[in-house]
């Protein structure tokens, strides 16, 4: 790959239309005026289809929601008018959307927190290649698995307070008997974090795992040699090794936990009261359940506002990552 | 045995701890599934009975009731997985047509704005799916396509579409570009190289790209919530209308999960390592 790459790039360097000749002797195949023309025209024409549609479900969405963010459109009340800032005042300062913000923010940081820690607790046993590992591995993906909005029902079942196993069984070990865990705040927060570290930990680990099964092991025998003791080994050998791997998983896993919708729709609904209302919720609630749709598209401006401040992360840490010689 | 993984006495007690830690994990991360699939196979009656029952004769009959639309419901849940599967294989087809020509020229060497359309591209990703809900709800009620396939298919396969075409561009960037050249110096038109030696050599990757889609697809609840009333309506949506006003069939609720959860978990499981390479953009080989 390195090789061949080296035509193209002298090319991108030279840049502009006079590159072209060189562009000619270097590519090889290329041919006169027309195939040069083609070069430049073709991929845009093998793009097109899934840029359209891209365009059309993502820019589109955008374009509109920072129109309709100025407006007072309601989808039963027929046309409205323009508003100026209302809306955005609205959005930061009514206090059950300042409410939402500020939990889903707190739930994010939580979870990825939680989720990397006991993943890469996790995948450090699981990462040594045995045959119960294999097992392991298969037994570790399987919350990954489940559907999150049937994952989120059968918490539901086993959290219900009168025929739960959850409730039967702490009550048998003498705690909380037949407590209502989704009905208090502190608890249903408890268990929505819970459910979310229990389907999404699995993918971490794996990531992780995958990770220190492609480290040499010849620096960990070097430094063994050199009488490393394993608190060393691992914090200056495997952790830096691993920097690319963590950084990846947090930084998918943050943009993923951002989009959680099914577990709080299903499990709690927001409540107890608006207690676990995130944005997604709020938004949701305002949006398709009011049909307010200036004042949920001010939310969905703010809120793309903030998760965009992940893109350059995220193209940087991926694009680098996939294609070494462009990004 | 002294390898740099098992040497001292302290690593060996750390090894053991952390061993107990994960499988003690896996333990307990099963009773939720457990739980399932065991209450729906128990007979009626005794679904949700306190305290729970172990030992019990397994019945399909709540599979039997569900399909058949039995307790309350109106249609059988088999034609809920039938929305469901067409429409994950529907937007599977879609974003696959899609992205393979699109990945094929973000491969192109001489394709100079590929770095910035293939980081446009992954940036879509970050995009919030509430927050195109809203406008997706108001197109698709302006082109009269409320409850209907399409309402679901052509959104679910825009936002596969970002790690669809990560997948296969980074597959298309591992083949050894002289068998590209080779042709093109034979006269090939990059059409004939896409269709004659790309496509083959990418059907690899075209699967695990194709099942990714169809797994993210089968278990989307937001789109399906919002954009489909009874035609169209998928699997995880019609589940949640299982808790009704006339109390809860535990048993029927659980077979209708398994069975939505069933060809997923196999799925997964059997092309474990693809998935997570997939899902993490191929960071993860």
């Amino acid at each position: 790959m390195e090789t061949t790459a080296t035509p193209s790039r002298s090319v991108r360097k030279v840049g502009g239309v006079g590159s072209a000749r060189r562009q000619h002797s270097g590519a090889g195949p290329v041919s006169g005026r027309r195939r040069r023309d083609g070069a430049r025209v073709v991929p845009w024409i093998y793009l097109a289809p899934a840029m359209i549609v891209l365009l059309a479900l993502t820019v589109a969405p955008a374009v509109f929601i920072f129109y309709s963010a100025f407006r007072n459109d309601n989808i039963l009340g027929g046309v409205g008018r323009f508003v100026g800032f209302d809306n955005f005042v609205q959005a930061v300062t009514d206090s059950s959307n300042q409410h939402s913000f500020l939990v889903t923010i707190g739930f994010v940081v939580v979870v990825v927190i939680l989720e990397m820690v006991l993943g890469f607790a996790l995948a450090l046993p699981l990462a040594a290649q045995t045959p119960a590992n294999r097992v392991g591995a298969a037994l570790m993906l399987l919350p990954f698995a489940v559907t999150p909005a049937v994952a989120a029902m059968i918490f539901k079942q086993l959290l219900n307070p009168n025929y739960g196993w959850v409730g039967y069984y702490l009550g048998e070990l003498g705690i909380a008997k037949g407590a209502d865990l989704l009905g208090n705040p502190t608890t249903a927060w408890m268990m929505l974090v819970i459910l979310d570290v229990w389907q999404w930990t699995p993918f971490i680990t794996l990531i992780l795992m995958a990770g220190l099964q492609a480290q040499p092991i010849e620096p960990r025998e070097a430094a063994l040699v050199d009488g490393a003791t394993p608190w060393q080994m691992f914090r200056h050998i495997t952790l830096p090794a691993m920097a690319p791997f963590i950084a990846i998983a947090a930084v998918l896993r943050t943009i993923q936990a951002f989009k959680t919708f099914d577990p709080f729709k299903i499990l709690t609904g927001g409540g107890p009261g608006e207690s676990t209302e995130i944005i997604n919720l709020g938004i949701f609630r305002v949006g398709l359940q009011s049909f307010n749709i200036g004042l949920a598209c001010a939310m969905g401006v703010l809120f793309l506002i903030v998760l965009s401040l992940f893109v350059p992360v995220m193209l940087r840490l991926i694009g680098r990552r996939a294609d070494p010689e462009e990004m | 045995m002294s390898s740099p993984l098992t040497g001292t006495t302290g690593s060996k007690v750390r090894g053991v701890v952390g061993r107990a830690f994960l499988w003690l994990w896996l333990v307990i991360g099963l009773i939720p599934i457990l739980f399932m699939l065991l209450t729906s196979i128990k007979p009626a009656g005794i679904a949700n009975s306190i305290p729970p029952v172990w030992l019990f004769t397994p019945t399909v009959r709540n599979y039997a009731s569900v399909l058949s639309g039995g307790s309350g419901h109106s249609e059988g849940f088999g034609q809920l997985l039938f929305n469901s599967a067409v429409v994950s294989l529907g937007a599977t087809v879609l974003a696959i047509v899609l992205a393979v020509p699109a990945a094929y020229a973000l491969s192109m060497r001489a394709f100079r704005a590929r770095k910035r359309v293939s980081g446009w591209i992954l940036s879509t990703y970050m995009f919030p799916p509430i927050v195109a809900v809203i406008p997706i709800f108001v197109f698709v009620g302006q082109l009269g396509l409320m409850d209907t396939y399409a309402a679901l298919i052509v959104p679910y396969a825009a936002f596969n579409l970002p790690i669809v075409i990560w997948i296969l561009r980074s597959s298309i960037l591992q083949l050894p570009f002289e068998i590209q050249e080779a042709a093109m110096v034979d006269g090939a038109s990059s059409w004939n190289v896409l269709r004659r030696i790309i496509l083959p050599l990418l059907v690899p990757a075209i699967a695990t790209a194709a099942v990714l889609t169809i797994v993210l697809s089968w278990n989307e609840f937001l789109f399906a919530l919002s954009l489909t009333r009874s035609d169209a309506k998928t699997a995880p949506v019609g589940l949640q209308e299982f808790t009704g006003m006339y109390g809860t069939d535990w048993g029927n609720i659980t077979a209708a999960a398994t069975m939505i959860v069933a060809p997923i978990l196999v799925l997964m499981v059997v092309l474990r390592r693809q998935m997570v390479a997939g899902l993490s953009f191929g960071a993860v080989k």
